[in-house]
């Protein structure tokens, strides 16, 4: 019964992580596939993006992400077909088959409300997903409003104090950013329009029919090697097609066609796919670069027809079928080496590429997340050699989590020649590694499934909060280090070890979390798992029904109960290996002096490597800019995490914290880390503010209101001590006195 | 644990001020009060810019600090460290027990103390300040960042100065706007009288619709309005009224402005002039300036930008160092390495004109650094780290050899 | 050690550590209060001689284009009448000022090569854009004239209904104040200025202040 009932609430758990849902309908009869060899030729094509040399693959993953906030575009097509594209494979349609992308649902808008604003009846009143077709009809009032919110969000960021009355409301912000990914979709889509014969796809109303026919008779290739263009610079050339129209035929004509090679230039900016010739030149060319230079000078105009002729080949081998289409691709990206490698640039596309397919993180945290389920398995008969087993096999799959993680990280530094961490993104991904690290050593020390439930806390944490991170970025998490952090060893050596410290802060954190809660539960003393399902049974009826009077939409509701019945499931885990210690010698004392022995360490190390680091820190703010301290935002951070440690230790030299101030001070330690983490860099002061991240107060408090909710468990409890010690102290006395009597 | 009762008779006062000034308790209130000045220094800043945080959390003895309109009072950033040396002091090098066991920890503090010894160093006796110069230009005097002076010349008739009646910033900037002070030296056949000075201020021509809001008075035109200070100190561009009163003859009274003396490192200030007894001299709001003993020639600056986007990937500043009796030396600084020579440290800081793009003209600024303390903390460093090293291997043997005693130990008993 | 010697050694460690900042804390450096001579610096000891307040405040006209972009040759000089904002230059647009209260006032600065259209065509154009009709190529040449760049500059002054280039709906009771030099040989230069009647009116002198500042430095 016991059993049954658990692996219920363990079957619920995972199917509101993995909840299914409806896809979105696309208005394409039928989806044909690419051949996945074609998308993994197309796949290694090198672009030059965000100021370094990336594989195309890189930009795909982003640019959808930014667009649908997922990796893969999947939907429903009108034969009943479900399909689950890669972002590589809808990049190639985006660029080689644009009027099929065009119909492929990609663009998230979370309330139906900001499509209602343009003027397009909304399929759905939740979050839904839009393809470029459907939104075409409120192009212009996009185009239109998102100016407007740009030039509001523009003011709200300039003002000095962040002037609410410029804040966008969350409506205007989806319209704003909706304006900014179909602008970049179509410039997308429209990137080749020059080598189409005519077949622009996007946009193409702007021009009027006579330079629509030219399109398809002519092409800017063909403009540069055929017709008698004087050399211009953009801005001449921006004048001639501003001047009044000519009279003259002839002239007309040309005039025709700089208006159409303006047109062209004007819409394939953005995709750096031509390496310079000259490679005293670093930056990279865009088909529209290409153009302007063919223009400006006729000595380079071979060499720029040539560029474009090669895009040209690449869009006819297209229709040839997809053998033809590779090979001209596998050229294509040959002649991009021949230039770049000399160079030192796009030397490891192939572990970029491999970092993202292998999907380090992902499967991190599957192994995370198994190691928990199995854990909790072996909180069912503890002590047992089931459950010695069930914890042996947690902890070699927690293991294998960190194995993934690591190895994502060390790609990742192979990919840049770097030390592991060079902005936030980074940091998350290595505080998890050693986290997970720290719990499993304490694992192989105490054996008493403490030291993996710290790991597979940190694992999943980590993971998650890495995976939502990226998502939310949505923008490259390798981008080239400003000047300052431009040097391999300070990166090597403060920054690695002011993560390790941070990192040690926060696993004392869950220890004390885990102390705090065991304790706190096992005040309940009565509470068998019965109870606790029972309670959690009327909990989460009670909320269930709670969130169908307020409407949570049900996909989120699941969401959100999932979470709490997994830290719920937590919370039960951690008072097992309890009763198990009082059921077999009676003292429950035990467990917990370990547990306060095991945090006590981790603070200690967690001192050396913070000390350690925030000198180091000074010492490189020393050669940098010339103060060891200059009291910054983020120095302070670190500072304060010193100090916390400080005062715990001290604290409990002075006998004024003793095991339940320890587990307390660490999760207030943790509030300090956390916020010297991500709250310094969001305060938009100081040196530090090498990353600005929207929504960020907004889980910091959350987060500290968990931890709060340990702080108050922590305080019932010392209050509760406070009471029976005196009833103690009384008790004796009493006793002494009726005996005097 | 039966308490005993605290002897308080005055014979035992200095016992018990030392027992207070070792303990663990003074160590752990001074740990946690300096936890909450450093975030509320933090959170300061957002509002008043770095400056004002240091000088009200971190460089002060006492903070008033109102919570709910109630002053607190909180100690400040210089009063906790003076304490907190005290007590690391007397408590962890003086009071404690020495023995093998906490040697370890007896390096680590006196690791510690270096460092809070360095800061204190640092914060009195270094100085800090820049040099720009444009490619070609070469210079020994390096300006402050914050403090101005006013400076007098006796002025040629193509505007050339050899020398100048300087009065300090310390004694400038600690006129009051609505004070009025008088200078004399024998050197000068005037006066000088500052009408207020103003920390931030801009002088408005009368005609402008703003000018009615600034209560100074008029001259030449202009008024000059108070303006509050800016979050980056080293924005702020001061100005005062001034008087010069020749012993016989009338007053001139006129407006100085920061903003005459230079934004751009090649522009030549424009001082105010005027003539007493037939001599021009020039009067004129001035950086505190400071000259180092050898003077640097900006060669090349060079400044590179990551391709296709705006993040800068590289600056650096190719520079000759011309010294009396030493050969030129060449020298290149740049992020992340310093020139060290002479005590002075010379930092890639940043460059100019704002908005400059790669391939313009540009100047190179360097912060140019005087701390005797500069490698303390380096040093400290190392001694903590060889005090926390010790201690754990220490911490280790012993546990080690516990766990090979323990046994017989138990069998004992 | 005895209490006595600790609370010896407490003490003197105070008073020392006191001693020390207070004597430092007095000490003001080779600067007193007092006036100190100074010796200038070789490199530093020209100063720039200026005549006006003005210019000492730097109140006196700026060049058109701000700095980073010295090294394209000779650029605009001129006088930023008062209560004009220099909104900075566009791509279309070498000088661009707004003024009024609200800025709906505008005065810009355009080149164009070659005779850029001719004289005709601009001035009926801005005609145009006022609601009024064009005007014949004689009565164009009977237009008053203005200096500009030291030649005699084709002025007109158009009331009417403004409607620009992109705006949508016109806006009621404006005036546009333009002058126009139009040669082959140096290329065509606009300046033009529209506004609120009222506004215009009011802005008529600022205008011929501005036209008449307008000039080219080589820069040095």
């Amino acid at each position: 019964m016991k059993q049954f009932f658990f692996l219920l609430l363990c079957a619920f758990f995972t199917t509101g992580l993995t909840q299914a849902r409806d896809l979105p309908q696309s208005n394409l009869e039928s989806y044909e596939a690419w051949d996945p060899e074609t998308v993994h030729a197309f796949e290694r094509i090198l672009v030059q993006d965000g100021g370094r040399v990336k594989p195309i693959y890189t930009v795909s993953r982003f640019t959808l992400m930014s667009f649908s906030g997922k990796s893969r575009a999947k939907f429903e097509t009108k034969d009943g077909e479900k399909h689950n594209l890669h972002y590589s494979e809808w990049m190639l349609n985006v660029l080689f088959r644009g009027e099929i992308a065009k119909d492929i649902p990609v663009f998230v808008v979370d309330n139906s409300e900001a499509v209602v604003q343009i003027g397009v009846s909304p399929k759905s009143k939740k979050r839904t997903v839009y393809s470029y077709n459907d939104l075409v009809p409120g192009r212009a009032r996009l185009a239109e409003l998102s100016a407007q919110y740009n030039e509001k969000h523009q003011k709200f960021i300039q003002s000095e104090k962040r002037d609410r009355q410029f804040e966008l409301d969350p409506v205007e912000g989806m319209v704003r950013n909706l304006g900014g990914n179909i602008s970049s979709f179509e410039f997308l889509v429209g990137q080749l329009g020059f080598a189409r014969d005519g077949k622009i796809l996007v946009n193409e109303n702007i021009l009027p029919q006579e330079l629509l026919d030219l399109a398809a008779k002519t092409s800017p290739m063909k403009m540069l090697r055929e017709m008698p263009m004087p050399e211009m610079s953009i801005d001449q050339l921006v004048r001639v097609i501003q001047s009044p129209p000519a009279s003259d035929e002839a002239e007309k004509t040309l005039q025709d066609v700089f208006r159409l090679y303006f047109f062209f230039a004007n819409t394939s900016r953005g995709l750096n796919l031509f390496p310079p010739q000259d490679r005293e030149v670093e930056t990279w060319l865009s088909a529209s670069d290409v153009m302007i230079k063919g223009l400006e000078s006729k000595e380079a105009r071979p060499w720029c027809a040539d560029q474009l002729e090669s895009i040209e080949k690449l869009v006819d081998a297209e229709k040839e079928g997809e053998e033809n289409f590779r090979s001209a691709i596998d050229s294509f990206v040959e002649s991009q080496h021949a230039l770049s490698d000399p160079a030192g640039e796009g030397l490891y596309v192939d572990q970029e590429i491999s970092l993202y397919r292998s999907m380090p993180f992902h499967k991190a945290l599957y192994f995370f997340v198994g190691a928990f389920l199995v854990l909790a398995f072996s909180w069912l008969a503890p002590g047992s050699t089931f459950g010695k087993i069930m914890l042996i096999i947690a902890s070699a799959l927690a293991l294998a989590g960190l194995v993934f993680d690591v190895y994502g990280i060390w790609l990742r530094c192979i990919v840049r020649q770097r030390p592991p961490i060079t902005n936030l993104y980074d940091t998350i991904i290595f505080i998890t590694a050693t986290a997970v690290f720290l719990g499993l050593l304490i694992e192989l020390f105490t054996r008493i499934s403490i030291g993996t439930l710290l790991a597979v806390i940190a694992g999943v944490g980590g993971m998650f909060l890495s995976i939502k991170y990226e998502a939310k970025e949505a923008s490259d998490t390798m981008d080239p280090l400003v000047a300052v952090l431009d040097t391999n060893f300070w990166l090597a050596t403060h920054v690695t070890i002011i993560n390790i410290g941070y990192a040690a802060a926060l696993a004392a954190a869950v220890i004390g979390v885990v102390y705090l809660g065991a304790l706190y539960f096992s005040k309940l003393r009565s509470m068998s798992f019965d109870t606790f399902a029972k309670w959690h049974g009327i909990i989460f009826a009670t909320v269930l029904v709670l969130f169908l009077i307020i409407k949570v939409p049900s996909d989120k509701a699941l969401q959100y109960l999932a979470l709490y019945l997994g830290i719920a499931l937590v919370f039960y885990g951690a008072t097992i290996p309890f009763r198990r210690e009082s059921d077999a010698s009676g003292d429950q004392k035990n467990f917990f002096r370990t547990l306060t022995r095991m945090n006590y360490g981790i603070i200690c190390f967690c001192l050396l490597f913070s000390l350690v680091g925030t000198v180091l820190g000074g010492i490189w703010a020393n050669y940098s800019w010339g103060r060891f301290w200059g009291w910054d935002p983020k120095e302070n951070g670190a500072l304060m995490i010193c100090l916390w440690t400080l005062v715990i230790l001290h604290g409990r030299m002075a006998g004024w914290i003793r095991d339940l101030g320890v587990h307390m001070q660490s999760i207030f330690l943790a509030i300090i880390t956390t916020f010297s983490w991500w709250g310094v860099n969001n305060l938009g002061v100081g040196l530090h503010s090498y990353g600005f991240t929207e929504g960020v107060w907004g889980a910091l408090y959350t987060s500290w209101a968990i931890l709060g909710i340990f702080l108050f468990m922590g305080v019932v409890i010392w209050f509760s001590n406070r009471a029976r010690k005196a009833s103690r102290r009384e008790a004796p006395a009493s006793r002494k006195s009726t005996a005097a009597a | 644990m039966a308490k005993k009762p605290i002897d308080l008779s005055p014979g035992n006062w200095p016992q018990l001020i030392y027992r207070l000034f070792t303990s663990f308790k003074v160590a752990t209130v001074v740990f946690v009060l300096m936890t909450l000045i450093t975030l509320l220094g933090t959170l300061y800043q957002v509002e008043h810019g770095l400056h004002a945080a240091k000088e009200r959390y971190f460089y002060s003895w006492i903070i008033v600090e109102k919570v709910w309109n109630i002053p607190l009072l909180v100690p400040g950033g210089m009063l906790l460290m003076w304490v907190l040396f005290i007590n690391m002091t007397l408590g962890a090098l003086v009071k404690v027990r020495k023995r093998w066991k906490g040697f370890g920890m007896l390096v680590g503090h006196l690791g510690m103390l270096m460092l809070l010894a360095g800061a204190f160093v640092t914060h009195k006796a270094s100085s800090d300040g820049y040099m720009a110069l444009y490619p070609g230009m070469k210079s020994n005097r390096v300006e402050s960042y914050r403090d101005w002076q006013l400076e007098i010349m006796p002025l040629s008739e193509e505007g050339k100065a050899e020398k100048a009646w300087v009065l300090p910033a310390d004694e400038l900037q600690s006129i009051r706007s609505d004070e009025q002070r008088r200078y004399e030296t024998a050197d000068l056949p005037f006066d000088i009288v500052i009408n207020g000075f103003s920390q931030n201020a801009t002088p408005i021509p009368v005609s402008a619709p703003m000018a009615s809001e600034a209560n100074g008075k008029e001259i030449d035109g202009f008024k000059l309005s108070q303006q509050q200070t800016s979050k980056n100190a080293e924005q702020n561009l001061p100005g005062c009224y001034i008087e010069l009163r020749p012993e016989n003859g009338d007053p001139i009274e006129t407006i100085l402005w920061a903003g005459s003396f230079r934004f751009d490192p090649r522009e030549k200030p424009m001082p105010f002039t005027f003539e007493v007894e037939g001599q021009k001299y020039g009067a004129l709001l001035a950086k505190k300036t400071w000259v180092v003993p050898f003077e640097v020639e900006l060669n090349e600056f060079i400044f590179e930008r990551h391709p296709g986007i705006s993040t800068a990937r590289n600056y650096e500043s190719r520079i000759t160092r011309f010294e009396e009796g030493q050969p030129e030396k060449p020298v290149e600084i740049k992020m992340n390495e310093p020139m060290r020579y002479q005590g002075y440290t010379f930092f890639q800081e940043s460059f100019g004109p704002q908005g400059s793009e790669p391939g313009d003209e540009m100047f190179s600024q360097f912060a140019v650094a005087n701390n005797p303390a500069d490698q303390w903390p380096l040093w400290s460093l190392v001694v903590t780290g060889i005090g926390m090293t010790l201690h754990f291997l220490i911490m280790l043997i012993s546990f080690v050899v516990r766990s090979f005693t323990r046994p017989s130990k138990t069998t004992a008993s | 050690m005895n209490s006595f010697s600790k609370a010896i050694s407490t003490c003197t460690l105070t008073a020392v550590l006191v001693a020390v900042t207070a004597c430092n804390d007095s000490d003001m450096g080779p600067e007193g209060r007092e006036i100190v001579i100074r010796e200038i610096p070789e490199a530093h000891r020209e100063f720039k001689l200026v005549d006006s307040a003005r210019e000492r405040f730097r109140y006196q006209s700026r060049p058109a284009n701000s700095a980073g972009e010295q090294s394209t040759g000779p650029q605009l000089v001129y006088t930023t009448p008062e209560g004009w904002t220099d909104e900075g230059r566009s791509m279309m647009r070498d000088v661009n000022f707004t003024f009024g209260e609200n800025g709906e006032g505008e005065c810009y600065v355009a080149r164009l090569p070659g005779a850029g259209g001719g004289l005709t065509a601009n001035v009926n154009r801005w005609r145009g854009q006022m609601g009024a009709a064009p005007l014949s190529e004689e009565e164009i040449a009977a237009l008053p004239k203005k200096p500009l760049f030291g030649q005699p500059a084709t002025f007109l002054s158009v009331d009417g209904d403004f409607t620009g280039m992109g705006a949508g709906e016109a806006k009621k009771d404006y005036r546009l104040l333009g002058v126009i030099l139009s040669a082959e040989s140096s290329g065509a230069v606009f300046v033009k200025m529209t506004g609120p009647r009222e506004l215009v009116e009011a802005n008529a002198a600022n205008f011929d202040l501005f036209v008449s500042s307008l000039d080219v430095s080589t820069g040095s």
